[in-house]
């Protein structure tokens, strides 16, 4: 994937591009938001990764213009600022997703892979298939090998994050975000027995185990 | 120049201002006084003598000419008519009359009006000049009539008039400077005291409070806004200070923790022993704790020193209740715990949804923390007999002794028997903060007693005003 990586803090915006590299990633950096705004017209970038405090053209506003231009690359904002409204201003202004500093790595690379994704199944779709997994969401029913599984409206959510993005990592906040819609980061690990309930229902009684747990990241559904 | 302070202040400058328009008016008043009786008076001699010249020219046209004017003239002259006369011939000459010469030096017109000064012996022998008036008209033969009157007594008046409205355009002066200046001394002296406490609280005392007279005026209820205002600061800055407090004191031994272990780490790796990516690991998991516990402390601080909830809107409790308690129930499930919600519908909140519903989240979450298995955890939203919204966690667990209540909602206090249980002992400051931030409170009590050795168990309820 190219990456465009827009953020002042050099050795941040180092780090950032070394470890995206090793995760297989092609970066491009930019120091600031008017540099990045040219970086990002030039370049065809998959996926924006934009600072939202930043010296000459903020983060925000420099996607805003993007996004005028008729720019539609998934952005990825990073900020200091976690509060609700700094959120949705981020949202608002063309933003695909918001990450809060300071993040864990893994938060970073399963984002960014997620917002490339989602970019690729642009078209609306009827019938997730993933191995021998089929969910309906029409029908909203989900079978596999065939064979109907009955799901909670939760658990059929939950499914359907997972499936969208499957073979990809997704992170604990990311299914409290998206899949519940909540900002804040609970202290139990509730999500995973969410998980465990799923996974009982589609693993139990299959040879081949779809739902990975990956260590120091989140969770994986694989075909 | 530096004028005095006195007379810097804002009412004492309104004074002056209203003083001058106060005598603007006055002036015009007193000038349109002046003009109607001053010169009433003079039209009135004016007219007088007109009439009397009129009736000398009525004895000249109709009563045998010159000769019978020049007798009426002597005859009117020793009367008490008080009218001054002059006849003159053609040439100009006097002939007759009460003075001597003429006023008018050369008559060119046919009448001729002038004002003139009129000398007079008084009773001491002193030389007095009184102000005249008079008219000189051409009679039809050509001869020469003068007739004046001593406008003495009309003068006076007049100089009495402009003497009274010097003295009333004075005394308005003098009682307006009195005036503003007793307002601007009463308005400063108050003014002063606010003043006084606004520059306390500049130079950092925000315990300095303005006095109230009680007056009940928008001088006191600057005071009172004033009051309020640093009363709001000084809370929000000891929040602010008791958060930096907590935050050095609770950041301080994880972080020297960390540092401990890198360095142990550091050294068995340079030593080539040890498991260099099992510390990393570890150091990494510290950081994140460190980190976790940084964000609740600022969230709790942002939220005490904001007086209100940012971003409100209005929302049914029920609703968000339920939405927590579904992320929860299967936690509570797999930990073999009875779990039931009670929410009554209906019922409406103004809020932060996002803060109500990471509240009542961090309530499940110690309820499920500290409930041992076999225990049950109950959510109840209702609305209490005041109107309040109720929003309750009940557990079974081990509660919290009474004395303890007030302090566990403090930040980071974990009681003895939790030590081992996961968290950063913020979540009760959380709620108490979330409450506090939307008019309402934090009640802690006993749960439902004890049964079979377990209990008394704790109910913390989230008391808000419906909304």
């Amino acid at each position: 994937m190219r990456l465009l990586i827009v953020e002042d803090d050099g050795e941040a915006s180092e780090a950032m591009a070394r470890g995206l590299g090793e995760a297989g990633h092609d970066c491009q950096t930019a120091e600031n938001g008017e540099v990045g705004l040219v970086s990002a017209r030039r370049g065809r970038f998959d996926v924006l990764i934009v600072d939202r405090m930043m010296p000459k053209l903020d983060g925000v506003a420099m996607v805003e213009r993007l996004r005028k231009e008729g720019d539609q690359t998934p952005v990825l904002f990073l900020s200091a600022l976690g509060e609700i409204n700094h959120r949705v201003e981020g949202l608002r202004a063309g933003g695909d997703d918001y990450l809060v500093k300071p993040y864990a790595f893994a938060e970073l690379i399963a984002r960014v892979e997620a917002l490339a994704r989602r970019r690729e199944t642009g078209s609306v779709q009827t019938l997730l298939r993933v191995g021998d997994l089929e969910m309906d969401l029409i029908g909203r029913e989900v079978r596999r090998a065939g064979q109907e599984i009955d799901l909670q409206p939760r658990e059929f959510q939950l499914l359907e994050f997972l499936m969208r993005h499957a073979g990809q990592s997704v992170t604990r906040t990311m299914l409290l975000e998206q899949v519940w819609e909540y900002h804040f980061d609970p202290q139990t690990n509730v999500i995973d027995v969410h998980i465990s309930r799923l996974r009982s229902k589609i693993d139990k009684g299959f040879d081949h185990p779809m739902l990975q747990t990956v260590r120091g990241a989140g969770y994986r559904l694989d075909a | 120049m530096r004028l005095p302070r006195l007379v810097r202040t804002t009412p004492f400058r309104l004074t002056l201002l209203f003083l001058a328009l106060f005598a603007a008016a006055a002036f015009a008043f007193l000038g349109y006084i002046y003009i109607a009786t001053a010169g009433e008076a003079a039209r009135a001699a004016d007219a007088a003598i007109s009439r009397e010249a009129h009736s000398l020219e009525d004895v000249y046209v109709h009563r045998g000419g010159f000769t019978a004017l020049n007798e009426a003239v002597i005859e009117r002259s020793s009367s008490t008519r008080g009218f001054l006369y002059l006849v003159m011939d053609a040439k100009g000459d006097p002939v007759s009359g009460s003075i001597g010469k003429s006023p008018v030096g050369n008559l060119t017109r046919d009448v001729e009006w002038t004002s003139f000064g009129l000398t007079e012996t008084d009773f001491d022998g002193a030389k007095v000049r009184r102000p005249a008036r008079g008219m000189e008209e051409r009679l039809p033969g050509g001869e020469i009539l003068f007739v004046g009157a001593d406008v003495g007594e009309a003068q006076g008046y007049v100089v009495k008039i402009v003497n009274a409205l010097w003295g009333a355009a004075a005394l308005v002066i003098v009682l307006g400077l009195a005036g503003g200046v007793f307002v601007a001394r009463d308005v400063s002296r108050n003014m002063a005291a606010m003043t006084g406490v606004i520059n306390a609280a500049r130079m950092g005392d925000l315990g300095a409070r303005a006095n109230l007279r009680g007056a009940g005026d928008e001088l006191d209820e600057l005071a009172a806004g004033l009051n309020d205002m640093l009363e709001r600061l000084e809370r929000s800055i000891a929040g602010l200070r008791h958060a930096g407090d907590a935050i050095a004191h609770d950041l301080r031994s994880p972080l020297t923790r960390l540092r401990a272990r890198m360095e142990a780490a550091l050294i068995e790796a340079e030593a080539g022993r040890g498991d260099p990516v099992g510390a990393l690991r570890q150091a990494l998991d510290d950081a994140d704790g460190v980190l976790k516990t940084f964000g609740a402390v600022l969230a709790i601080a942002r939220l005490e020193a904001a007086a209100n909830a940012p971003d409100q809107s209005k929302f049914d409790p029920a609703a968000v209740a339920a939405g927590v308690a579904e992320l929860y129930e299967p936690v509570s499930e797999e930990k073999g715990l009875d779990f039931a919600a009670e929410l009554a519908s209906g019922l409406s909140l103004r809020g932060n949804r996002d803060f109500i519903a990471q509240a009542i989240a961090n309530l499940l979450d110690n309820a499920v923390k500290y409930t041992p298995p076999g225990g049950a955890v109950m959510l109840r939203v209702r609305r209490r007999a005041s109107g309040d919204v109720e929003i309750s966690v009940t557990d079974t667990g081990p509660g919290v002794p009474e004395d303890d209540r007030e302090r566990v909602v403090g930040r980071f206090v974990r009681l003895e028997n939790s030590r081992n249980a996961p968290g950063v002992g913020l979540g009760l400051s959380l709620v108490a903060a979330v409450a506090h931030a939307h008019g309402g409170r934090l009640e802690l009590d006993e749960g439902p007693g004890i049964f079979d050795g377990k209990g008394p168990g704790l109910r913390a309820a989230l008391v808000l005003p419906a909304g």
